[in-house]
């Protein structure tokens, strides 16, 4: 794909990569970029539009930026000879010596039919939906101006929850980055967040036939995957369906690896819904969602499936509240060495180019990692849902039996003193009242989230000097969020990347075990028992919140455990 | 009414007259049981009015968007029970509680079950009909599960309530045996004599019963059916005419420990027990004497604290001289059982049961009733009982 679209986001791409590197260990990025095309009618062609490209940061983040490696990257990606990279910096740095911290501006002019000027912007503000998912504290400043009509759009996600990943990266958290909000008119959402489970880091291996590679470090890919709305959503007692999946890929540095309606021969290892994922014992048909609609105002997904049938009634219930199961796969980049930017860089085009490839290659090992994932996420979906089922069996019981007495009386007062409370006319309006004042009373307590209701993050509480350790101990949450009470989970092995170390550093906090490497190929998964009884407690790291639905997750798996 | 005229001469039953005076004085001088501090028996019309107290509470609770819960007394927690001589095992004033939230995961459906039968007991008693525990969990077993879930809610609305569970017209089935001396009036008008030949079973409805007569001089309560049988076929209401015998079957149901209270309520006569001479017979013997950790919230209205241990007696054992082969080697759960009574507050009030507990201990061995058949087939009929009862051989 060619033109102004592929164009930012390679040189986002290329900017963040070198920001990431100029930015201490384990901090996430924070800074403003801006992004503007302003658009005027060609006096050289028909029906076309002149584009001027302008990317400028409004702080210090790009001193050390070598403009000659930079162009010489960003000439292979600009949109045909008729492109024009321009360098306003304040000072344009042809040395490496430069330290200094600048604001800088670059700019390209492009020209382009107006229809295709419309699919790059909505090309870029995914993609730009895309980072801010994973790098909260980057805001975009959008702007299309087309023959003098503005319109611009903010992009970022400070001061929303967040999961902080042991990389430098944060995952936004609130569900409605990623699906609008659920359309049946009395559901009450009562939480909004996402609660993602990560899988166990796998390394993976570059195919022999992929020329070129050279690393010095480890690839590794780590899955989470959470269930979007969180199952406790609904104050109406819907069931809970998955009716789709939605698939993200980034890559080192967390940056997407594909834009949309990109050619998409680095996927094809997802077209075969069932690669990576057993859907069956789900009772769920996949099949690949082609039909992506870019103008939505959410993220769109790299690859998504839709459920095609699904065994038992609920397909026929149409009181069902359809959830998405968010796949997200981080695909970073360890190295006992400093990483240069120009290491990632090219990492970031090995992946982009065969991703494929790759991921066929630790097949295996891919597969069991992403398995994990997605079984916790919707273990927990599941839980919730018999959780429901008790409440929603033993409701109508208590309803039932209150109307049984009140209307059975012959004693006046009482009759009259019950509809008075709850400003009943009759006993039908009584019942009435009886029945949803019960539902809402009860389900507000029971099944509020735990993670509701608290006070967003406060920002220092996402500051990246603090979150190295927080970082670890909160993907760690996670982690362990997905094992307590479930099914065995595995060990890892060897010598670990930050984002394991958190894992392992948790871990040996609650039960000693010997470190372990991410698994390999070919290797099974040594299985474990998770510290019985460990829970995260509350106040933990930047997300208590987290902790909290740990423990409520927890919770449920124990009290829906058959007891004596 | 007119009772079969047999029985042994009137100096028979001189030590068991004696026995009972002392126990008519013990009642005059402040022995008596005080006043039922639990359960207390209710019209219908007052069940009705709690139950709807209940329903108003909850409904008040709804009204002030507050989630209603109920607070139920923790019946079977030791910590909640206290002893007293005069009654046995009972509930204390103030007792722990715990409660049953409509908006907790783990117990809102026994916060349902409890309004459900509830509202049964509400129809019951509207209705004034009666219906077994067992009545009620088949109505709907799939909802309620098993019928330990509604025998246990039936306890704690009881106790909530603070009413019997005859009040609110469940009943329980009962299983025991009488004959004897007695005769009476069920509710319904039937006339029951339990001096004929067959035993009587105990009635349902003891609260309704009426007229009770006997001449009976003791009542004496057997453990198990076998032998409260043989007893029946070696003619002992006869032989020890007037006298009154109750089998529980074992462990005893509500009605029988009712019966056994009413009749000691009524008459004031001595009562013993012939319980094997293992740990179970001794537990038994103490549920009808002092009452079970379960039913202490009801215990003024099941406990006969004068009941007296006949037989059979550890000591008895080695002053029969019965062979070692008759006897049985205890068991580590009859050791466990032992130990538990031992340590039980009422065991400290009774220096000589406490002896016989420790006979058995140390012997480490126990006996049933049946093991007297090794000196004549009807020994315990014909020579036992008789000697024990007419010289006192009870404590």
């Amino acid at each position: 794909m060619a033109g102004t679209a592929a164009a930012v986001c390679e040189i986002l791409k290329y900017l963040i990569i070198h920001w990431k590197c100029e930015t201490a260990k384990g901090a996430l990025l924070e800074g403003q970029l801006v992004i503007s095309i302003e658009a005027l009618n060609s006096k050289q062609q028909e029906n076309t539009l002149h584009c001027v490209t302008t990317i400028a940061s409004a702080g210090s983040i790009y001193g050390g930026l070598i403009y000659r490696n930079f162009l010489k990257e960003m000439q292979s990606v600009l949109p045909g000879s008729s492109a024009k990279l321009n360098w306003t910096s304040e000072e344009v740095s042809y040395s490496q010596d430069i330290s200094r911290v600048t604001p800088f501006q670059m700019s390209f002019e492009v020209d382009e039919k107006p229809r295709t000027l419309m699919t790059d912007s909505l090309v870029i503000k995914n993609f730009l939906r895309k980072i801010v998912m994973v790098h909260p504290k980057i805001r975009f400043n959008f702007s299309v101006k087309v023959n003098g009509i503005l319109s611009t759009e903010i992009f970022e996600a400070k001061n929303e929850p967040t999961l902080n990943l042991s990389n430098g990266i944060a995952l936004v958290v609130n569900y409605q980055h990623y699906m609008s909000r659920p359309k049946f008119g009395t559901t009450q959402l009562l939480c909004s967040r996402i609660h993602p489970v990560r899988g166990h880091p796998v390394v993976l291996f570059i195919p022999n036939d992929v020329a070129g590679v050279d690393l010095v470090g480890e690839l590794i890919l780590t899955p989470a995957a959470a269930v979007c709305p969180c199952p406790e959503v609904s104050s109406n007692q819907l069931m809970n369906r998955i009716s789709s999946v939605s698939i993200f890929l980034y890559g080192p540095s967390g940056l997407p690896l594909i834009l949309p309606n990109q050619e998409q021969s680095i996927t094809t290892v997802f077209k075969d819904t069932s690669y990576f994922i057993d859907w069956k014992k789900y009772h769920l048909c996949m099949v690949p969602n082609l039909d992506l609609n870019l103008g939505r105002d959410m993220v769109l997904p790299d690859v998504s499936y839709q459920v095609e049938s699904s065994e038992g009634d609920q397909s026929q219930n149409m009181d069902l509240q359809e959830q998405t199961l968010l796949l997200i796969l981080f695909m970073d980049f360890h190295s006992q060495c400093p990483v240069k930017q120009m290491e990632l860089w090219g990492i970031h085009t090995l992946l982009t180019a065969h991703l494929s490839a790759i991921l066929q290659e630790s097949h295996s090992a891919v597969q069991d990692s992403i398995q994990f994932a997605v079984d916790q996420a919707l273990e927990q979906q599941h839980q919730v849902a018999k959780v429901h089922q008790k409440f929603q069996t033993s409701l109508p019981v208590a309803v039932n039996s209150i109307m049984s007495i009140v209307t059975g009386s012959t004693s006046y007062s009482f009759r009259k003193t019950c509809l008075q409370a709850l400003q009943a006319a009759d006993t039908q309006e009584f019942g009435t009242k009886l029945h949803k004042s019960f539902y809402e009373v009860t389900q507000q307590r029971a099944l509020h989230c735990s993670c509701e209701g608290k006070q967003h993050p406060h920002p220092e509480k996402n500051d990246p000097e603090e979150s190295a350790e927080d970082a670890q101990e909160n993907s760690s949450l996670e982690l362990h969020a997905g094992t307590s009470g479930l099914a065995a989970s595995k060990k890892l092995k060897g010598s670990l990347p930050p984002a394991v170390e958190g894992t392992r550093a948790f871990r040996s906090a609650g039960a000693p075990s010997p470190s372990e490497p991410p698994l390999r190929r070919g290797e099974p998964p040594a299985a474990s028992e998770t510290p019985s009884g460990s829970r995260a407690g509350p106040g933990n790291g930047n997300c208590p919140e987290d902790a909290l639905w740990l423990q409520e997750v927890s919770n449920l798996a124990e009290w829906l455990r058959p007891g004596p | 009414m007119a009772f079969a005229p047999m029985g042994p001469e009137a100096s028979f039953f001189e030590v068991l007259d004696q026995h009972r005076a002392s126990l008519l004085a013990l009642l005059k001088r402040g022995g008596r049981e005080p006043a039922g501090s639990g359960t207390r028996l209710a019209s219908s019309s007052e069940v009705l009015a709690s139950i709807e107290n209940v329903i108003q509470d909850v409904i008040t609770s709804l009204a002030r968007n507050e989630a209603p819960a109920f607070t139920i007394d923790n019946r079977s927690s030791w910590e909640n029970i206290k002893f007293e001589d005069s009654v046995g095992l009972h509930m204390v004033s103030h007792c722990t509680t715990r409660k049953i939230k409509s908006d907790s995961l783990k117990s809102v459906k026994n916060f349902a079950l409890i309004l459900k039968i509830l509202s049964m007991i509400y129809k019951l008693v509207q209705s004034n009909t009666y219906a077994t525990k067992r009545d009620l969990y088949y109505t709907d077993s799939q909802l309620f599960g098993n019928q330990t879930v509604v025998d246990s809610i039936i306890n704690d609305i009881s106790c909530m309530l603070k009413v019997p569970r005859r009040c609110l017209h469940i009943l329980s089935t009962s299983k025991g045996l009488i004959a004897g001396n007695l005769g009476y009036i069920e509710e319904d008008g039937t006339k029951v004599n339990c001096s004929c030949t067959t035993a009587v079973a105990v009635p349902s409805n003891i609260q309704g019963i009426r007229n009770l007569i006997t001449n009976g001089k003791f009542l004496l309560i057997v453990e198990k059916d076998a032998t409260f049988q043989r007893l029946l076929d070696d003619n002992f209401c006869n032989k020890l005419s007037p006298c009154i015998m109750v089998t529980g079957k074992g462990v005893p149901d509500l009605n029988t420990r009712l019966l056994v209270k009413k009749l000691w309520d009524t008459f004031h006569i001595p009562i013993f027990t012939l319980v094997d001479a293992d740990p179970h017979g001794i537990e038994i013997m103490c549920i009808y004497k002092y009452g079970s950790m379960s039913m202490s919230f009801e215990a003024h209205n099941l406990t006969v604290p004068a009941i007296r241990w006949l037989g059979l007696l550890p000591s008895d054992i080695k002053r029969l001289n019965i062979p070692k082969d008759s006897l049985i080697p205890l068991t580590k759960r009859d050791q466990m059982k032992l130990d538990s009574i031992l340590k039980r507050p009422y065991v400290t009030y009774q220096p000589f049961w406490r002896k016989e507990i420790e006979i058995m201990a140390d012997s480490k061995m126990k006996a049933e009733i049946q093991a007297l058949t090794f000196l004549s087939s009807d020994y315990l009929s014909r020579v036992y009982l008789p000697n024990k009862l007419k010289f006192g051989g009870w404590i």
